[in-house]
């Protein structure tokens, strides 16, 4: 066991290694002067002024060194200090600027994963068990169609219903009151309300893949050879059902439970800006379209190390709950 | 990062799993027993619709079952698979077919019919005119107004106004106050009207967000009835409106921009006609000479021909587009100069006399004492298509792009021009049908061409992954993960950036699904890899290895075909994802650019509150389509998987 992690975690190496030196090429190849980004505007300074300032930062930068040497440079801030860089559109450490957008993305993710998973469990197991009756394929060609809409076509739905044309819910963005902390049953009403859409709309899109993986682990599990012995016992379906065959088919829906909770951390770019949702997601967005370099590379790098840390674990969880995998 | 990506990580994980099938179980019996019907090609048919209870020999059957047929029937026997095939055929052959039937301008464009509702009803007049008198028809955009001798307005069309305080009120209501007075004149704007009754009160409404369908303070007591001067013609622009008086005076209110050029002008007496475009306005003085003003950049426009100088011919009658003017004399001669904008410039041959001349929009009208019509200028909306059998046609009414031929007792013969549009226009007045066409061929192209490049990557690296194992496995799998990490945007950008400057708007459409394709091979090529390291360890390759049958050949031409159902299915769903994933990048504005369209682009400017809220034709529709495409490819590949999946083929 330990051995297989200590490989695996080995591998992982040169993989994030080669990322960093992608995410650093992509970076260097961004349009936008990082220097002019980090310097008050030019109408602030006069020119010889400015050229002054600008050939500091210049320097500051280490732009005047070799390409490898930035990279080396930069990896090596960043494993060393955690320095991530200076968000120009922020205007603040990188790392300051991603606080507060990761922490909302993380609240929101929470309340996603929380939503779909207590409808998906049910409705997939209920449609395994149920397998070809219309109520199943009623449930499968309904889960197709939502996973054909595209995210903004779905959160704009949402905001056309249930904001302009019943205006029961805001359309987006999130009241200062919480950010503040001041916490009274008006403010957590006005917090609940503008998670709401944002919450549903993206639950929804998410059901439908977890649907199909509940349903398709569970009807798995119900072929099962335990499963006719179980029931040439005598068992009750209800027991077959929740004791033996949805314990068996946790096992892949365990695996898939563990990666949505490292995908907790990455924002949906296209739901969170249609709601004015401060997420990580947007920031992502904000900084494409703001040509913010560093903040890019920090938050596809977050990403990309999320992503790897998450299918490994999911690796690994795989091999703990299931008796018949050994890890080698 | 997660939504965009979400189809092609569902695909992954839905392919490899699995005991998905449902339905076919049941009836793959009955529908396998009528092989030999299936030999002539009536069977076939006969086979899709009426099952025949004949039973075949198991053994006979399974030997002509071949695994391919039994896809195929599998296929045809879900009613959703024939269900997604048809939707997705018909919105194909919308796109490819449709859009040689109607050619489009990528550059046209048209401001004042920005976002006018879906409808076909712009000539549609209502039947009870057939009865009346008609005395005038005025149109605006999207609307008609017939005035008959009684005073009574009829009013058709499509409403082309948004209720917005203070800005507008609704064209197609007309106030009380005018349908109880008798009216006697009637002038329609692009977005508003204006009309006087026959004690020579002042009526306006509709857009009034510059004033135009009020009579300025100022003004209005010289007008006041009974005892001010009469209106004698009026005139009503996009964003203003004009009177003329018995005395001989214009006066001009609405958008300051266009009244303050005129100002001078304007203050000639003697003025017994006037016309008027957007922009410029032309006055006909009691001698039968012009005087013409107009904004910057109407230049041409205001070059009265030197043989109208001199006053040696004698102007009845002047009509005026925005850069061109015609003008007819007393003797029957047409004089036409401006811009040579829709050849507007150039008269055409005219057999008859001239009788009466009319402005459109982009077009004149002339009609000549044998009853025939003569249009010439732009035909964008139709407008040259002059229907064939008018008989004893005395007048013409044209305002904007509806026209309308009148016989002398002041019925309606016929009407040609723009019937509106079925879904609606875009904000620059562009017709979203036309453009989801030519868009719905971008988007379905991008998609096939990134699934095209993504698949062909994936075969090229999950077979040797899959099949040589060990250091080829590592290397290739690492690389897919490095890959994976790739967040979308940012590549997207940077390529924009780099080869973005040098390529035109066609080339940046292969650009982007050069890049999709480059960016999503990584989960095939994963479930190619898996597939194989199961295959590879099956007799049948035992069998081929012992045989000293090379590598190389093994691995294509005999455990390829094992993988190509997961590839087939893959494909399919990649597709669909694709087209998700275009649509969201250029909603977006990072996928393909205008003047381009795709169904991604034509859904940019949902990204405006006002237009999510008032224009629900611009956002709504092109989605639709995109959710339709999606849904019927996503219903085609789940039951390719099904049908592929030897498990639900059991008896």
């Amino acid at each position: 066991m330990v051995k297989y992690l200590l490989k695996r975690i080995l591998i992982l190496i040169p993989v994030i290694l080669a990322i960093s030196v992608l995410l650093f090429t992509i970076g260097k190849l961004m349009p936008g002067d990082p220097v002019r980004a980090m310097l008050p505007p030019t109408t602030a300074l006069r020119p010889e002024q400015y050229q002054l300032a600008y050939d500091a930062m210049y320097r500051r930068l280490g732009l005047d060194k070799g390409v490898v040497e930035q990279y080396f440079r930069w990896f090596g801030n960043l494993i060393r200090y955690r320095d991530l860089g200076y968000s120009s559109i922020a205007n603040r450490p990188v790392a300051d600027a991603i606080k507060e957008p990761l922490k909302n993305t993380l609240m929101l993710n929470v309340f996603v994963n929380f939503f779909y998973l207590l409808i998906a469990l049910p409705l997939g197991i209920k449609m395994a068990v149920k397998r070809g009756s219309i109520y199943d394929t009623g449930i499968q060609v309904a889960s197709i169609a939502t996973y054909s809409i595209p995210s903004f076509f779905m959160g704009l739905s949402l905001i056309y219903i249930f904001a302009i044309t019943f205006p029961l819910l805001p359309a987006g963005g999130m009241p200062n009151t919480f950010l503040l902390g001041a916490w009274t049953w008006d403010s957590f009403k006005a917090w609940a309300r503008h998670l709401t859409l944002p919450v549903a709309a993206l639950t929804l899109m998410s059901l439908a893949s977890a649907l199909r993986y509940v349903r398709n682990a569970m009807i798995d599990a119900l072929s099962q050879d335990y499963i006719r012995t179980a029931r040439s016992k005598g068992l009750g379906e209800k027991v077959v059902i929740y004791s033996h065959a949805l314990r068996n088919a946790m096992i892949p829906i365990s695996t898939v439970i563990v990666m949505t909770l490292f995908s907790l951390f990455a924002g949906a770019t296209v739901t969170e800006s249609i709601f004015a949702y401060n997420g990580i997601g947007r920031l992502l967005l904000r900084a494409v379209t703001g040509r913010d370099t560093a903040l890019i590379t920090s938050l596809t790098l977050f990403f990309a190390v999320i992503n790897i840390i998450a299918v490994l674990a999911a690796d690994i969880i795989y091999g703990l709950v299931d008796p018949r995998i050994k890890l080698e | 990062m997660s939504d965009n990506n979400r189809g092609a990580a569902d695909s992954g994980s839905g392919s490899s799993s699995n005991g998905s099938s449902s339905s076919n179980g049941s009836n793959s019996g009955g529908s396998s027993t009528t092989i030999k019907a299936s030999r002539s090609f009536v069977g076939m048919f006969k086979r899709l619709f009426v099952r025949d209870k004949d039973d075949v020999n198991i053994l006979e059957e399974e030997a002509l079952r071949t695994p391919g047929k039994t896809i195929l029937l599998n296929l045809i026997h879900n009613k959703l698979a024939i269900l997604g095939f048809c939707g997705f055929l018909a919105i194909v052959l919308f796109c490819f077919i449709g859009s040689l039937m109607f050619p489009i301008n990528l550059t046209y464009n048209e401001y004042t019919h920005s976002s006018l509702r879906p409808s076909r009803n712009y000539l549609k007049y209502p039947a009870v005119l057939n009865d009346k008198n008609i005395i005038k028809i005025v149109s605006g955009i999207s609307f008609s107004i017939a005035l008959d001798e009684q005073g009574d307005l009829y009013i058709w069309g499509t409403e082309p106004n948004i209720y917005l305080p203070n800005v507008s009120d609704l064209i197609m209501s007309i106030p009380e106050a005018v349908k109880n007075a008798k009216i006697v004149d009637i002038e329609a704007g692009s977005r508003h009207v204006i009309c006087i009754d026959d004690e020579g009160n002042f009526y306006g409404w509709g857009h009034y967000g510059h004033n135009q369908t009020k009579f300025p303070l100022e003004i209005a007591h010289f007008y006041e009835p009974p005892s001010g001067t009469a209106i004698e013609k009026m005139a009503a622009m996009g964003v203003w409106s004009a009177i003329l008086g018995s005395d001989g005076y214009v006066e001009l209110w609405g958008s300051m921009q266009a009244s303050q050029s005129f100002i001078d002008l304007l203050r000639h007496k003697n003025i017994i006609d006037f016309a008027a475009g957007d922009n410029n306005i032309v006055l006909l003085y009691k001698d039968g000479t012009l005087g013409v003003s107009g904004l910057v950049g109407t230049e041409y426009y205001t070059q009265i021909p030197s043989q109208l100088q001199d006053g040696s011919h004698n102007i009845v009658s002047v009509v005026s587009t925005n850069r061109n003017v015609l003008a007819l004399d007393d003797e029957g001669g047409l004089h036409l100069w401006g811009s040579a904008e829709y050849g507007l410039n150039k008269l055409p041959d005219i057999s008859g006399r001239p009788i009466h001349i009319e402005a459109g929009y982009k077009n004149f009208v002339v009609v000549t004492d044998d009853g025939s019509i003569i249009v010439w200028g732009s035909n964008e909306l139709g407008q040259l298509d002059v229907p064939d059998n008018l008989l004893g046609v005395a007048k013409v009414f044209v305002d904007y792009y509806q026209f309308y031929a009148m016989d002398e007792n002041g019925k309606i013969i016929g009407s040609w021009g723009n019937k509106g549009y079925i879904f609606g226009s875009d904000h620059l007045g562009r017709d979203i049908f036309t453009r989801l066409m030519y868009g719905g061929r971008i988007s379905l192209t991008v998609g096939l061409i990134a699934v095209i490049i993504s698949t062909f990557i994936a075969i090229l690296i999950g077979l040797p992954a899959g099949y040589f194992g060990g250091c080829v496995d590592q290397f290739f799998m690492r690389l897919a993960d490095v890959f994976s990490a790739i967040p979308f945007l940012p590549i997207v950008v940077v390529l924009n950036f780099i080869i973005g400057h040098n390529i035109s708007s066609v080339g940046r459409v292969y650009l982007i699904s050069v890049v999709l394709g480059l960016l999503g091979w990584m989960s095939l090529a994963r479930l190619i890899r898996a597939q194989l390291l199961l295959e590879r360890e099956k007799d049948f390759v035992l069998a081929a290895r012992s045989l000293g049958i090379k590598e190389r050949f093994i691995m294509i031409r005999h455990i390829l075909p094992n993988v190509v159902n997961f590839v087939i299915v893959s494909v399919t769903l990649n597709y669909a994802s694709y087209m998700l994933t275009e649509a969201a990048l250029s909603f977006l504005g990072f996928g393909v650019r205008e003047p381009e369209a795709s169904w991604g682009n034509m859904l940019t400017s949902a990204q405006e509150t006002a237009v999510i809220q008032f224009y629900w034709w611009r956002w709504v529709i092109p989605a639709l389509f995109v959710v339709a495409a999606a849904f019927s490819v996503n219903l085609m590949g789940d039951a390719l998987r099904e049908a592929m999946d030897p498990k639900s083929s059991e008896r």
